[in-house]
């Protein structure tokens, strides 16, 4: 099964996350998702001069991205495992790979920014938006829970990452403070 | 192979034979509906290439824009256009002058001022250097230095220096602003004390009290002058006076040249005693009266730049930073211990303050 047949499988019928057998193509699929949505966000990024051009610098920003979902989704299956849900941690990944897509909606929109058609931020939150939702979606299935407790699973680690980051802004600034009094 | 199926099913008419087994009427709607999903993620995947083909086509047309422009930059920096701004930089001097007690480049050690004044001296775009001298002098091997500094700053790069005086700027403090071509301080600043001081504590009866005694092996009689626990001995003294005299000499030999006067005409001056701004002038020891905006506006003068011109900071802000992380970690041993740090030392130094 080719990956668009298997995306449009979980479309269509997003039961199968939960089924006990892993569907067909996943791995497939949801590491391709995370190659389109690195691409996705390189591109974004180049237009945005941010990142160098060249291969290090996709595959920099390629294993930033696994390490990342990698992370949030073994917090999100220890989060799920210790409130009682069941499900697969390695299936969660690979479905969050699939979410992944959404982000190459990132292309036209640095174009419309780049145009002054979107605002540049709020263009990028709503892509971020969409994949959050799209994950709470998915989340919500492959451990079988309410949306609600889908959504503080899949909010969880960002708001460990933004309270890690207050802390040490607020660390920084008090450290700051203290060299220069 | 489950799409073509499905697809085979819808396009070749075989429903009256599936209708006949009876799941496949349930079966039929998300099968025809993946097939219209399946289309859809195609033709977005087919956008989502074009796209990513424009973007990166762009990009791309941007990058080299960028290198051409880069390129145009260079030449015009070799035509001239672009050439940095000129500036005067302004090098304070403050606080007792000591050798810094480590070669990191953020300590504020005579070796670290010498060091900035070559530093700036070669930029092109700096055109004069103000000394803004603040400090009742120091050691007499550190003040050397950064007086040696300026004298072959001087010789090599031709560019004028000017000593700004502040509050004090006396003994060696003197002795710097002497190298300079022009020297301005307020009328108040205390300045002068043209000398030399050596000075050991005797702290013999104190020891006798607390039943310490210290018992030196010595190489040479002289081994151990300027010991704080004996009287010090004629002979000392006298080989101590020549050292000083010696110093001396050296110091008013550095005003007579710096001052354009002879050492005949320096030596009634240098008796050690201090003088305001304003006798300081009249005694020719000063150029004129100003703050730090006249010493300023005085090298922008010198170096070509006329009145009020830009002014080029000396820090580093990796230096700086360095330096108040070594202030506030104790990184080179704390203030009780530089304190009790009190050995003898030939000084060109003002104690009056």
């Amino acid at each position: 099964m080719n990956p668009i047949n298997t995306l449009a499988a979980l479309i269509d019928k997003p039961e199968l996350l939960a089924a006990a057998d892993r569907p067909e193509g996943l791995g497939r699929t949801g590491m391709l998702g995370y190659l389109a949505g690195t691409l996705g966000i390189f591109a974004w990024l180049r237009i945005y001069s941010a990142v160098p051009p060249g291969f290090m610098s996709f595959t920099a920003v390629l294993l930033c991205l696994l390490g990342l979902n990698f992370l949030m989704a073994g917090l999100l299956h220890l989060f799920m495992d210790l409130t009682g849900a069941r499900g697969g941690a390695g299936r969660l990944f690979l479905a969050f790979g699939c979410t992944d897509y959404l982000m190459s909606l990132l292309i036209p929109m640095a174009f419309f920014a780049k145009l002054n058609l979107v605002g540049g931020f709020a263009a990028y939150s709503a892509c971020v938006a969409l994949l959050v939702y799209a994950r709470v979606r998915i989340v919500k299935r492959v451990y079988a829970v309410s949306a609600n407790k889908a959504a503080l699973g899949v909010l969880l680690p960002y708001a460990w990452l933004g309270a890690a980051a207050f802390v040490a802004s607020v660390y920084s600034l008090a450290w700051l403070i203290w060299l220069i009094i | 192979m489950e799409e073509q199926n499905n697809s085979g099913a819808d396009s070749n008419g075989r429903q009256p034979q599936q209708a006949a087994q009876p799941a496949q009427p349930a079966r039929q709607e998300p099968a025809a509906a993946r097939g219209g999903t399946a289309l859809w993620l195609k033709i977005i995947a087919v956008l989502y290439g074009l796209s990513l083909i424009a973007a990166f086509a762009v990009v791309n047309r941007a990058d080299t824009a960028r290198k051409a422009r880069t390129k145009d930059m260079d030449l015009s920096k070799l035509t001239g256009l672009q050439k940095k701004k000129d500036a005067v930089a302004v090098i304070p001097i403050y606080g007792v002058i000591s050798q810094g007690a480590s070669s990191r480049s953020w300590e504020r050690g005579s070796q670290q001022t010498a060091k900035r004044i070559r530093t700036l001296a070669a930029k092109k775009e700096v055109k004069a250097i103000v000394l803004d001298i603040n400090s009742p002098g120091g050691s007499v091997g550190a003040v050397q230095e950064i007086y040696s500094a300026v004298l072959k700053a001087k010789a090599e790069t031709k560019k004028p220096f000017i000593a700004r005086f502040g509050e004090v700027s006396a003994s060696g403090g003197y002795y710097v602003g002497a190298a300079c071509d022009q020297i301005v301080s307020h009328p108040g600043t205390i300045t002068g004390s043209i000398g030399v001081i050596f000075s050991v504590s005797n702290i013999e009866g104190l020891m006798k009290k607390v039943g310490l005694r210290n018992e030196a092996i010595k190489s040479g009689k002289f081994k151990d002058i300027g010991s704080m626990s004996r009287e010090m001995s004629p002979e000392e003294r006298r080989l101590l006076q020549a050292m000083i005299d010696d110093s001396y000499e050296q110091f008013v030999a550095a005003v007579a040249q710096g001052r354009k006067m002879t050492v005949e005409q320096v030596k009634p001056l240098a008796d050690g005693r201090i003088y305001t701004g304003r006798q300081a002038k009249e005694a020719g020891l000063v150029d004129k009266f100003g703050d730090l905006q006249d010493a300023v506006d005085a090298a922008g003068e010198a170096g070509g730049l006329g009145k009020n011109p830009r002014v080029l900071s000396d820090g580093d802000p990796f230096e700086n930073l360095m330096s108040l992380l070594d202030t506030k970690l104790s990184l080179r041993g704390s203030a009780v211990e530089q304190a009790l740090d009190a050995t003898p030392r030939v000084e060109y130094r003002w104690s009056g303050r």
